[in-house]
């Protein structure tokens, strides 16, 4: 997962990035983080992160792991992880993530999901702390 | 056996001091083999051959980018076109101020030091770019605008005026930001800058680029018409380097 104070640091190795001029159309899947100043039409799909920048224009259904959307998109999201809407995102689809952070400004006209992941993994940690709490040594002795 | 190719610009006076200073360096240190001038010959193609069947192990290009893309390309075809292949090394030694980044890529100094390297063999399996048929070592580059390239599944369209470069292998140790060049990775890495300083990035093992007409030039030696199919042929040939070269 990542914040915008790490955000540089994670894109500067970025597998792909698509720049303000270019126009890139059909399926597009790949496996590192991505990022997109550009126009995208088709799909996206990625393994890894995805970065969309405020002058950018997406009219795809998106899949990646983590995303901070700035630009304008236009299709179904997916994000099995944590989604980061800026002050200037405009999403016109419905978004599914697990984590969600949304700036003040940012526009979205769809529905928007939790994904099942989280409850998974919230009742996993739940899970881990009961047993953690069980297996704690000397509470018993000391009462 | 060494055999080393003497590019045809070295006939001019001013390099004589330096082919001089070369030929004893390379005596001092029993490296010295047969040398084939280009200027006398008409093939190089026909000229790398027919020393690889004499029995020469490695392949000394001499002089600067437009010998090695020829020199290689010779050794390449020949490696592609035999029954069975001879293990051939190739070596640079640049000569002349300007157009040896390939060398300085290499990690190949000038004249002397270059002799020292090929003495150390140092050798590393480096990828070859393949714009249809013909190959490159160091980059291909062509005016962006209009422009689109065909990779796995999708099309990229760039708008404005600008430079494409396919890099296999590059001097400079940064394309956008830290990415380095890894020509040992069976990929090409294209780089789109355009007028407006907007640069994109794209890491791919082949694609074709569709042009208004524009030329491809390869190695800044050959301009080749478009459309054509790109690729890679990984690890295509063993090159003696230097320490510093610029990757790993």
């Amino acid at each position: 997962m990542f914040n915008k104070d790490n955000r540089a640091e994670k894109f500067k190795d970025a597998e792909t990035i698509i720049g303000g001029s270019i126009k890139v159309k059909g399926n597009f899947h790949g496996q590192g983080n991505i990022v997109i100043e550009g126009r995208l039409e088709g799909s996206l799909k990625t393994n890894a992160s995805l970065f969309v920048g405020e002058q950018a224009k997406i009219v795809a259904n998106i899949e990646a792991q983590d995303a901070i959307i700035n630009g304008e998109v236009y299709g179904e999201i997916k994000i099995k992880k944590y989604l980061s809407l800026g002050s200037t995102a405009k999403i016109f689809g419905d978004i599914q993530y697990a984590e969600i952070s949304v700036e003040h400004g940012a526009t979205i006209n769809g529905q928007l999901t939790v994904k099942a992941e989280v409850e998974d993994n919230k009742r996993k940690e739940k899970a881990i702390i009961e047993e953690e709490v069980e297996e704690l040594p000397g509470e018993e002795g000391a009462a | 056996m060494n055999v080393y190719i003497y590019d045809d610009f070295l006939n001019k006076s001013k390099y004589n001091r330096a082919i001089n200073r070369l030929e004893i360096k390379l005596t001092d240190l029993g490296l010295n083999g047969k040398i084939v001038r280009l200027g006398a010959i008409k093939n190089i193609h026909d000229a790398v051959e027919s020393e690889i069947k004499n029995g020469a192990k490695t392949i000394v290009a001499v002089g600067n980018n437009e010998t090695v893309f020829k020199t290689a390309a010779a050794v390449i075809e020949h490696q592609a076109l035999s029954f069975i292949p001879q293990k051939t090394l190739f070596f640079v030694i640049p000569i002349g101020r300007e157009d040896n980044s390939i060398a300085n890529a290499l990690g190949i100094k000038k004249e002397e030091d270059a002799c020292n390297t090929l003495l150390a063999r140092r050798i590393k399996k480096v990828d070859i770019g393949v714009a249809g048929r013909n190959y490159f070592i160091e980059k291909a580059e062509m005016e962006a605008e209009g422009a689109i390239l065909e990779i796995d599944g999708y099309t990229v369209e760039i708008e404005e005026k600008g430079i494409i470069s396919i890099i296999n292998l590059a001097e400079k140790s940064n394309i956008i930001g830290d990415k380095k060049p890894k020509p040992n990775d069976g990929r090409l890495d294209i780089h789109i800058k355009t007028r407006s300083r907007n640069e994109s990035f794209f890491s791919v093992k082949s694609f074709k680029i569709i042009s208004k007409g524009q030329d491809l030039l390869l190695d800044s030696s050959v301009e080749i018409k478009t459309p054509v199919e790109l690729g890679v042929i990984p690890g295509g040939l063993e090159i003696i380097v230097g320490k510093d070269r610029a990757f790993e």
